[in-house]
């Protein structure tokens, strides 16, 4: 996988984490992506992508208790390079959606 | 199952296997989060499944990308020749700065595989070396099939002529058809007369095998047609090389084989032995010269009924062995319909000379044994790995810090991991090269002992390519095997509590402790063979003790060839047998003199076809039994010790009358139960019959596990009584008879020539061979594992010693005696051992099945051998325990609390 290409699962999970603000970890994530999308969504899947996603650079993660106290959770964080991939991507679909407005809805204007 | 609230207990334990340490605390509670939520709103079982789903799909993902990273590392750092080199300075220092593990390590890998590689020499020889042939792959050897349905025995003289006119003349599967037989033959060389081994062959024999000629030239057409009328000969390379002294004028020499002048004309060059792969032929003949060497003139070139001869067929381009085979079957009907009288029943067949090793049939019988014997070895080897395996644990567990510490600075767990590689696969390679020494010097003293059997043996156990391909990949198997799991093992601590805490980190903590877990495997092989020891050396004990029905007290065997020495017919012959028995038995320290062409338990199988009256017929088209029978001299029973229970035995006085025989108890109880045989006659063949004048007592005939097996004692008269072996009982041992009467014959004519002499003990050897053979190499790899298995828990406890000071000094000054230190230390090892020797109890209780085919009146869970070696394997581990142990009982209190 190249670095700067995100696939379509690790766009969501990062998505999800920039959502959650500081309350992102993996179950919170698998939640917020359940509730979003109405379907299920393998914690294993969101765990492997949050890896990679932090070898590349994208997110950080650290560890502290979660606020209602327990054991420690892995928290993750949207890194500035990750801000910039999400923001070059969201360039490319916005330029691809560009002139198919009137396709998908013929009655706007 | 756990309580309902908690996730399912071996997919969480496995989870945490999977994951990387830092995740290892963390991301399970995460899942645990969301499986209780789960469990709430899809049910427990659903819930339960949903979790195992997710562990599974982690593991998968996992293994991946290690694979993925392994695979880039390995091609990275096989393209990176200067880290290699670094790489490999660095672990020849290390090496070279522990020598004492250094040692061990080499000589417990130099062991195992020398063992390995010794064993496979022989297997190798004997059954996977194809001859050095011209394209072996297009030779098929070509067999005549019994009568009896046997299908791979040899052919006949003009069935091969037939054969070979067919194929050269013809356009079948076959281009060519060779064929040889072998003989026995005397030698009249510089050093006095010898007899010696020797093949006669096809004239072009050694040109369709490829096999080149030393010094002269093989044989050409001219001298194989007309029988008789070219006596030329070939020296083989050993023969002109021991016998002639390399002399290369021996070229165009006459030199006197079986009484004949021949001509030498060429010497067989050095690679080749002769057509089969341990006997060696010392000299050639071309096969028109086979009458020169028979017995008795007969005429074994013309007579279609007298097979002895072995060929191989050449397939033309493009044909298959089967080819060959359907080709030969229909060919061989022809031969049936055209010579009835000789050929019904007796089918053709070929097989790929690849496929065949030394005969089908023997084949067969060796093939489990050399499996066996590399088991065997391979357990050997597997302990010698643990070992290594088990000490590189040791060592890499005390480098914990400084591997850690690397880590922690940014070394790349692959470079760690391939450093500690190459050391490892440095020393297997080192091992191996030792190893391949050890086996060289094993096999030459394996070699040099000659088995009791009177043909010189030649096995070629030389290094070749293909056991140098085994060693290098046992060695680098072995390298890879035990030192992939300490390296992965040493290279993945939790960096931080072990920075943080030096050696305290790693007294807790230790779910599955390798080093332990391999010196149970290695107490458990260790076991398996030594119960395999047991087991053959019990057989071999029994075996000595089965009466075989026969005096096996002192007595000396000589086997004269008048023949081959100048007595031309068979009166001559005769004559001068009786005349060495009367002058033994002048002797007044000579009791009594047998002779027979076999004696019981003897290497050779001989059997008669006879026709038994009121017998239900045999299967074979005649209708005759084939029955163990032998020929004997008059005296025989006598001086064998073997009592005729009913009617009587052979006198001088029956040696010029109608043939007579004396039958087996167990042939009477097999087919003529209840009934008096003595007066019944049997039929031998061409309208001739013998008739029964006695029934002696049943003696082992095979070997000595057999049951009673039906025997015909015929006498032999004046035809055959002069190619007798004597046996010669009287005063004193073996060795004092046999000097006393070779003496005498040498009274009689000191120029005869012997097939065999030899003891009474030395006959009875060979038969003990196989088991003692077997007893002996078991025995030694027993102690062999046993060794390293006891160096194992030497290790182990020497580590704990080490590891455990602070412990003991701690026990020591609360008031611990010495003797409770050491029976806590020596107790921690002794449950290895216990553990293991469980495991080695139903593993040789699941070998030792197998291996009763191979015994001999042992049963395979025979209760001595199991107990005995429980008791031998527990001394010894106990002692190996106990020495390191005592150490720690020296322990100074102040010092080892003062030592972190």
């Amino acid at each position: 996988m190249p670095k700067d290409v995100l696939g379509e699962f690790e766009h969501q999970v990062l998505l999800a984490t920039l959502r959650l603000k500081d309350g992102a970890y993996s179950t919170t994530i698998v939640l917020e992506l359940e509730r979003v999308t109405g379907r299920d969504v393998a914690p294993a899947a969101v765990y492997i992508a949050l890896r990679r996603l932090e070898e590349g650079g994208f997110a950080a993660s650290s560890l502290r208790p979660p606020p209602e106290g327990g054991r420690q959770r892995r928290y993750f964080q949207v890194t500035p390079a990750g801000l910039d991939l999400m923001r070059e991507s969201r360039r490319r679909y916005v330029a691809l959606w560009d002139g198919v407005e009137s396709v998908l809805e013929p009655g706007s204007p | 199952m756990g309580d309902a609230g908690s996730p399912p207990r071996v997919a969480e334990a496995l989870l945490r296997r999977v994951l990387p340490p830092e995740d290892r605390d963390v991301f399970p509670e995460e899942l645990d989060e969301l499986y209780r939520i789960r469990i709430r709103t899809r049910g427990l079982l659903r819930t339960r499944w949903w979790y195992r789903r997710q562990v599974a799909e982690l593991l998968l993902r996992r293994l991946g990308t290690v694979a993925r990273r392994v695979t880039t590392t390995t091609m990275e750092w096989t393209t990176d020749m200067d880290a290699l080199r670094r790489d490999l300075a660095y672990a020849v220092r290390r090496l070279i700065r522990s020598p004492g593990f250094t040692l061990v390590a080499v000589l417990s890998l130099a062991l195992g595989i020398g063992a390995n590689t010794a064993m496979f020499s022989l297997v190798n020889a004997v059954l996977f070396r194809d001859l050095p042939v011209r394209d072996s792959g297009s030779l098929v050897e070509v067999y005549t099939g019994e009568d009896d349905g046997y299908a791979y025995a040899t052919s006949s003289h003009p069935d091969y002529l037939d054969i070979r006119a067919a194929a050269v003349g013809g356009d079948g599967p076959l281009s060519n058809v060779v064929g040889s037989r072998t003989i026995l033959a005397r030698l009249d060389g510089d050093a006095g007369p010898e007899l010696v081994m020797g093949e006669l062959v096809s004239w072009d024999w050694f040109q369709e095998l490829g096999v080149p000629m030393a010094l002269g030239r093989s044989f050409t057409a001219e001298e194989d047609v007309t029988p008789g009328t070219h006596p030329v000969a070939l020296l083989g390379y050993r023969t002109w090389v021991n016998d002639f002294g390399a002399d290369p004028s021996v070229v165009g020499r006459t030199v006197r084989l079986s009484g004949r002048p021949f001509t030498v004309v060429g010497v067989v060059g050095e690679g080749w032995n002769g057509s089969l792969p341990v006997v060696v032929s010392q000299i050639y003949a071309p096969l028109a010269m086979t009458n020169a060497f028979m017995e008795g003139g007969i005429d074994q070139l013309s007579r279609r009924g007298s097979r002895s001869m072995f060929l191989k067929g050449r397939l033309r381009e493009g044909a298959t062995p089967q080819q060959a085979d359907a080709w030969l079957a229909t060919f061989a009907q022809g031969l049936e319909e055209r010579y009835p009288d000789t050929n019904t029943g007796h089918a053709m067949a070929a097989l790929p000379s690849a496929d065949v090793a030394l005969h089908p049939l023997v084949d067969g019988m060796l093939t489990p044994v050399a499996g066996l014997l590399l088991a065997v070895v391979g357990l050997v080897l597997l302990i010698a790995c643990a070992n290594l395996a088990s000490f590189l644990l040791a060592r890499a567990e005390d480098r914990r810090t400084e591997i850690a510490m690397r880590l922690a600075l940014g070394a790349g767990r692959g470079a760690l991991v391939r450093q500690l590689l190459v050391e490892t696969t440095l020393l297997a390679v080192v091992g191996g090269a030792a190893g391949v020494l050890l086996a060289h010097w094993t096999l030459g003293l394996v070699m040099a002992f000659q088995p009791p059997i009177p043909v010189p043996i030649s096995i070629d156990v030389g290094l070749d390519s293909t056991v140098l391909a085994f060693t290098v990949v046992v060695s680098v198997a072995a390298g890879l095997l035990f030192g992939l799991a300490p390296a992965l093992r040493a290279t993945n601590p939790d960096v931080a509590p072990t920075l943080k805490l030096g050696d305290a980190a790693r007294v807790r903590g230790r779910r599955f402790d390798l080093r332990r877990g391999l010196v149970v495997a290695q107490i458990s092989l260790s076991f398996v063979l030594l119960v395999g020891a047991g087991l053959f050396v019990r057989s071999l004990q029994k075996a000595r003790a089965i009466d075989p029905g026969f005096d096996t007290g002192p007595a000396a065997l000589v086997w004269p060839m008048s023949e081959l020495s100048g007595y031309e017919t068979p009166r001559e012959r005769a004559d001068l047998a009786l005349r060495i028995r009367d002058a033994l038995e002048a002797d007044p320290r000579i009791r009594a003199v047998a002779m027979a062409d076999r004696l019981p338990l003897g290497a050779a199988v001989q059997t008669g076809a006879f026709g038994l009256p009121d017998v239900p017929p045999s299967e074979r088209p005649s209708g005759f039994h084939d029955i163990d029978n032998a020929r004997v001299g008059p005296g025989y029973f006598a001086a064998m010790g073997v009592e005729v229970v009913q009617g009587r035995a052979f006198t001088d006085d029956d040696l010029d009358g109608e043939p007579l025989a004396v039958v087996s108890r167990a042939f009477v109880d097999r087919f003529y139960p209840g009934q008096d045989v003595v007066g019944r006659r049997l039929d031998t063949g061409g309208g001739e019959s013998t008739r029964i004048v006695g029934v002696a007592a049943d003696t082992k005939v095979r070997t000595l596990g057999e049951a009673p097996r039906p025997y015909i004692y015929e006498l032999g008269g004046e035809p055959t009584l002069g190619a007798l072996q004597f046996v010669v009982r009287g005063e004193g041992t073996g060795d004092e008879l046999l000097a006393r009467t070779l003496g005498v014959i040498e009274g009689i004519d000191p120029d005869l020539v012997f097939l065999e002499t030899k003891t009474m003990d030395a006959h009875l050897a060979l038969l003990l061979f196989p088991p003692r053979m077997a007893a002996g190499l078991l025995t030694v790899f027993g102690a062999l594992a046993l060794l390293l298995a006891a160096v194992g828990i030497w290790g182990v406890v020497s580590h704990a010693v080490a590891r455990r000071t602070r412990e003991v000094g701690i026990r020591v000054s609360l008031g611990a005696g010495a003797s409770q230190v050491v029976s806590l230390l020596v107790g921690s090892g002794m449950r290895l051992v216990m553990a293991g020797m469980a495991v080695g109890l139903l593993l040789a209780g699941a070998a030792a099945v197998p291996l009763a085919r191979f015994l001999y009146g042992v049963e395979a869970l025979d209760l001595a051998t199991f107990v005995a070696i429980p008791v031998v394997l527990g001394a010894v581990a106990l002692a190996a325990a106990w020495v390191p142990a005592r150490r720690a009982a020296g322990v100074d209190p102040v010092r080892a609390l003062r030592s972190e």
